[in-house]
């Protein structure tokens, strides 16, 4: 299961106590729903597309088939060069959310005891030196705390030189 | 015991068939605040029909539905066809799909099932969904693909601008959305919704008041991603006509334009489970998580709703008072302004986080968590003052591009 993956291994299962009928139907992931309210939003859409070509009027005209340009002949096709800059922004958006995305595991885990600390207490207690855990943990929570801000500084140190290199200059 | 598909199934019917309701007659509502502003009457016409019967307007939405089913569903002859009808049902699907994850209220009283389920039931399509934010931020990635996707196909030169346009918009925008989710995550320290509202509720102090730089990046980042004035530049009607739907008539017009409604909609939800405390208000509904009474599962829905309107009717008051950015104004605000804002409100943030117990013992004299509240009020407005003096003034209107010279004077 997905949930077991990401944290907390045991609230993922809300439905795990609703009995043996349950084997029956598909698998126990509180992500069926979420499939269940995307299928019926396709079968929203496309209920009303396939109610419209029925209803409808079906016409066409030589006029009716061209792109609408205020009135004007087209004058060539719209697939041509465009301008370089909406590619930068795309290419700064994929390094930024990327960095961004980096953060949330992070953010998730910095508050809970079970969240940088279990893997942290899991080594002393793995060779047997449970009386170093405690000190271990204070030591790992200030040591992630410090990466996490000099990623956000490295972050920041990026955004500043996009910045002195004009990507965001739009003008 | 209900297997979780029936149970699910039942949830979604319900949902649909208000989502639906609810943003055609908000499409209504919006048109007469629209009237009101503009000082003239707006619709009224539309009753009971073949009757005189006139209803203030309230049958107009259901007529303008039925008129849209009742048009022809035209394809160009110029468009890439298979795009050009996958755009508004990626667009429509995705936009509904968001609500999977989204609270419409907290949990109903145990023995609302009489003795079918084993526990109470939650008030959310898909509960327990534990990266249910990173969920919302997938599927509004999706809305960018059947924007392009419909401007590119449409190949229309009004259409495949606003398509650029908008990519451009909406991806550049996501980051001070993040960024301002990520403060919240912080503190929270879950990504699922329910759980951001119980903390808010437990502590009483909701996130738009502790983390205020938060809240106005993600609030100006909402407007953007939901593309409403002042960011509606990828369907500016006065310069590019429809923008990205030029092209599209009939039912599939109605696709786009209800999956734009719809992430209003989504916008004013986030905003407020994210930002004021979701179903929670002081007094009323109570911070307990499980053995709610009958009157606070109630309340709950009502404070939710009531909280989620009033900010609809801000997202309109706003859109019919106010003026439309210039295209590089509006890609300033995301990247020089938004998201320097929103690293600050990160770094403040989580400092306070990491050292609040010690933070705190050291206010002990001057007030404790409220002094430490007006502290981060005050670097919120300091650092706004900073980034206002470091941008570039965006209404700065003087040509910067060479005069080309004319024929013949070269």
């Amino acid at each position: 299961m997905l949930c077991e993956t990401i944290h907390e291994v045991g609230r993922c299962q809300p439905f795990a106590s609703a009995g043996p009928m349950q084997e029956l139907w598909l698998p126990q992931s509180v992500w069926l729903p979420v499939l269940l309210l995307a299928i019926a939003a396709l079968g929203l859409a496309l209920t009303l597309l396939g109610a419209a070509s029925v209803l409808g009027p079906q016409r066409t005209s030589a006029v009716k088939a061209m792109p609408y340009e205020s009135g004007m002949d087209p004058i060539h096709d719209t697939r041509r060069r465009f301008d370089i800059r909406f590619h930068l922004v795309a290419i700064a958006f994929l390094i930024f959310d990327v960095e961004i995305l980096f953060l949330y595991p992070w953010a998730v885990a910095s508050g809970s005891p079970a969240g940088v600390d279990a893997v942290v207490a899991s080594a002393p207690a793995a060779t047997g030196e449970v009386a170093h855990a405690t000190e271990a943990l204070v030591a790992s929570r200030e040591i992630v705390f410090g990466e996490a801000m000099v990623f956000i500084v490295l972050l920041a140190l990026g955004f500043v030189y996009a910045w002195r290199k004009g990507i965001f200059q739009w003008r | 015991m209900v297997p979780i598909t029936v149970e699910a199934l039942i949830k979604i019917a319900i949902f649909l068939f208000v989502m639906m309701t609810a943003a055609a007659y908000l499409v209504l509502l919006e048109r007469w605040m629209c009237a009101w502003i503009q000082d003239r009457k707006g619709p009224n016409r539309v009753g009971v029909p073949l009757t005189k019967i006139k209803l203030f307007g309230l049958g107009q939405p259901l007529a303008d539905g039925l008129k849209m089913i009742l048009k022809q569903e035209y394809t160009p002859a110029h468009v890439d066809k298979v795009l050009f009808t996958l755009a508004p049902i990626v667009i429509l699907a995705a936009a509904l799909a968001t609500f999977a994850v989204i609270p419409m209220g907290s949990i109903l009283p145990a023995d609302v099932a009489f003795g079918y389920l084993d526990r109470p039931v939650e008030m959310i399509v898909a509960p327990s969904v534990d990266v249910g934010m990173l969920y919302v931020f997938a599927l509004s990635s999706l809305a960018v693909y059947g924007v392009i996707l419909g401007g590119w196909a449409s190949n229309n030169k009004y259409g495949f601008i606003g398509a650029l346009r908008s990519s451009a918009q909406l991806i550049a925008y996501e980051l001070p959305l993040g960024l301002g989710i990520l403060g919240v995550v912080l503190v929270a320290n879950s990504l699922e919704p329910e759980k951001i509202i119980r903390e808010q509720a437990s502590t009483g102090l909701w996130f738009a008041f502790a983390q205020p730089l938060g809240f106005l990046v993600f609030l100006v980042a909402a407007f953007a991603e939901a593309a409403r004035l002042p960011f509606d530049l990828p369907e500016a009607e006065q310069e590019l006509v429809g923008g990205y739907h030029t092209e599209y008539s009939g039912i599939r017009l109605l696709l786009f334009l209800i999956a734009e409604f719809l992430h209003m909609v989504t916008a004013s939800f986030l905003i407020v489970i994210l930002f004021f405390g979701g179903w929670h208000l002081w007094g009323l509904t109570g911070a307990n998580v499980t053995d709610v009474t009958w009157f606070q599962s109630i309340a709950r829905v009502g404070v939710l709703t009531v909280k989620v309107l009033l900010l609809i009717l801000f997202f309109m008051l706003v859109r019919w008072s106010w003026p439309r950015f210039r295209f590089d104004q509006l890609m300033t605000l995301a990247w020089k302004v938004m998201l320097p804002l929103g690293l600050v409100n990160l770094v403040v943030v989580a400092v306070t986080q990491e050292y609040h117990a010690s933070i705190i013992a050291a206010l002990e004299g001057l007030g404790g968590q409220f002094t430490l509240t007006a502290c981060i009020w005050l670097v919120s407005i300091l650092s706004c003052i900073a980034i206002a003096i470091i941008a570039p003034r965006s209404g700065d209107n003087r040509p910067r591009f060479y005069q080309l010279p004319l024929r013949g004077q070269a």
